[in-house]
């Protein structure tokens, strides 16, 4: 149990010695982090210059839920993107083969293995936002909100992993699946609005199919005292079926694998 | 201690292929009822290989060596078949077994080419769980041994072709095996940086009674490095034995280089012994059918002022093109 947590600490600390050579990099990230995030707050203080009240969501509340979703996006797009990516690249050049030689599960392997640490400026933002909301809301600080908050912030971050690997799973059978990965990533953009503001059709989706509404609404829920002990229930149970699922799907998938150039 | 030998019974990989018509037509048919084919890559091959041995595995492109080493190396399940290497069956992908063996390919890299070799060894390190001790040495002492020094320290992208290829070997052989899969390693590379290879292979089989199984294009390879080749061809085993019987046994003719003394001018119809690949004055090659070649040899001492003659087996590169080239025969 303790190995896999191990080896992502070895690989996170030589991602990031070697990233911290390309120093240009970070401040191109802190441009376009500061540029994306200054658009989304223009967006939300243009709604609430019309309305006080989003779906019964106040626009402290709002501030909260895209804080969330900064932060969200910070953490995907700094471990488990980038490591999707390598993974779907090895496929198609048929270097996977040297991970599967190795005496350690390939799924660890493969998930564990690149941390882009620029993209945790994103992490950064999403936490100052987060402050910022916090403080306009008045909210007094609880035990149980920061362990609400925590669990779902995880297990919305197990979600996103496991619908991600999923899609990059595909890559067994259809090499090609650069195109689902970036819809999946423009899906996610419906995570800055909380998803009761969507009909119910697309709710659905945003729930069960991409679950936006885990990884960011149910942690904003959890920080604006909204998620029940139920719901905090439903959420774990959720993101249990989904690790099973998925890891029954990678097994099927690898052993469909069979090399580039068999 | 499990010993390093390699046993393949009968083994046998077939591939289902989609089959379809050009046309959209056929394209819209094949999605509902595909049509499949199968394609035989490896057709029931037997073989043996014993610790410590160096075993050139050879055949043209798509004659199913790359299928053979995957399925010995746990990477693809053999459709029927027996495989024991070291002891394990390889497509339980035991750890045991992954342990005990290592795969270089030379046309694809192992190493992540953004950060340096180094790093990677070390990630190699926590992932086999080698001792620390035993890992630095080790490594320290590959490194000198390949000339490798500060290029280790550098990102992988920034090497040479062989630069690169022998900071994969040193990754690849970190964690001991017992087992080396070799699958065309000095693909690519100018001669020098071949012979640093085959000196580093040679040194390893050596130190730790290694057993290698090596496929490359480079005769030069196969003859420095295995006294047993395996040869196939479309799937089948062709060949199991000794070089020297590879070529005692396919190579149909033989050379003949003869140098003469002064002939006064004449020139000697040199047809009429064989197919004459070179003349000149006074030196002359000739390829003679094998049988023919000691009658042709007497002919020649009686006819002709011969001073030196020689009779050699034609290169083992040709002797090699010319059993692939054959049409499928040896049933």
């Amino acid at each position: 149990m303790l190995k896999p947590i191990k080896l992502f600490g070895l690989f996170a600390r030589i991602s990031i010695l070697n990233e911290v050579q390309y120093r240009a990099n970070f401040f191109l990230q802190v441009l376009q982090s500061s540029l994306s995030l200054g658009t989304g707050l223009i967006v939300l203080s243009v709604v609430y210059s019309y309305t006080d009240n989003l779906g019964g969501w106040s626009q402290a509340e709002l501030l909260a839920v895209y804080g969330v979703f900064v932060l969200m996006s910070g953490l995907i797009g700094s471990l488990v993107l980038p490591n999707m990516w390598a993974f779907m690249e090895d496929v198609r050049e048929g270097r996977l083969d040297f991970t599967l030689t190795k005496p350690e599960d390939a799924q660890v392997l493969i998930s564990v293995r690149v941390v882009a640490i620029w993209r945790l400026v994103d992490v950064v933002l999403g936490l100052i936002v987060l402050g910022v909301a916090i403080t306009r809301m008045g909210l007094e600080a609880s035990w149980w909100l920061a362990f609400a908050f925590a669990a779902t912030l995880i297990m919305g971050m197990v979600l996103l992993y496991c619908v991600l690997l999923l899609a990059s799973i595909l890559s067994f059978w259809f090499v090609r699946v650069w195109e689902l990965m970036e819809m999946m990533q423009s899906i996610f953009q419906a995570g800055r609005w909380p998803v009761g503001i969507y009909p119910d059709w697309l709710r659905l989706g945003l729930t069960y199919l991409i679950p936006v509404a885990f990884a960011v609404t149910v942690p904003a829920e959890a920080l604006t005292g909204r998620l029940t002990p139920e719901l905090l229930a439903g959420t774990l149970l959720f993101t249990i079926v989904a690790l099973v699922v998925t890891r029954l799907i990678w097994k099927w998938g690898l052993r469909n694998y069979s090399g580039a150039s068999a | 201690m499990s010993t390093n030998s390699i046993t393949v019974k009968d083994l046998r990989k077939t591939y289902k292929v989609p089959e379809r018509e050009a046309g959209l037509k056929a394209a819209i048919k094949s999605l509902v009822a595909r049509k499949t084919k199968d394609v035989h890559a490896v057709d029931g091959i037997s073989f043996q290989i014993e610790p410590g041995e160096i075993v050139g595995f050879l055949g043209p492109n798509g004659a199913g060596k790359t299928t053979t080493l995957k399925m010995l190396s746990g990477l693809l399940y053999p459709t029927s078949g027996e495989l024991s290497v070291a002891g394990h069956v390889p497509q339980k992908r035991e750890r045991e077994f992954l342990q005990q063996i290592t795969l270089v390919m030379g046309q694809r890299s192992q190493l992540n080419w953004d950060i340096p070799a180094i790093d990677s060894y070390d990630l190699y390190r926590a992932i086999y769980g080698i001792p620390q001790e035993q890992f630095i040495a080790d490594r320290d002492k590959m490194i000198e041994v390949m000339q490798l020094k500060d290029l280790v320290k550098k990102p992988v992208r920034n090497l040479s072709l062989g630069e690169r290829m022998k900071a994969e070997m040193v990754g690849a052989l970190l964690h001991q095996p017992g087992v080396l899969f070799l699958d065309e390693p000095t693909i690519g590379l100018d001669v020098t940086m071949q012979r640093r290879i085959r000196a580093f292979i040679q040194e390893y089989n050596q130190r730790y009674n290694a057993t290698v199984l090596l496929t490359s294009h480079y005769m030069a390879d196969v003859q420095a490095l295995c006294k047993r080749v395996i040869v196939i061809h479309h799937g089948k085993l062709l060949f199991d034995g000794d070089l020297t019987q590879l070529v005692e046994r396919f190579s149909a003719q033989k050379t003949l280089v003869l140098t003469m003394s002064d002939m006064n001018g004449k020139t000697p119809d040199m047809a009429q012994y064989g197919t004459v690949v070179t003349q000149e004055p006074n030196r002359v090659v000739l390829r003679v059918a094998k049988s023919d070649a000691p009658q042709v040899t007497a002919r020649l001492l009686a006819d002709l002022p011969v001073t030196d003659l020689t009779v050699d087996d034609p290169p083992i590169e040709e002797v090699i093109e010319s059993v692939f080239d054959a049409p499928e025969t040896s049933e």
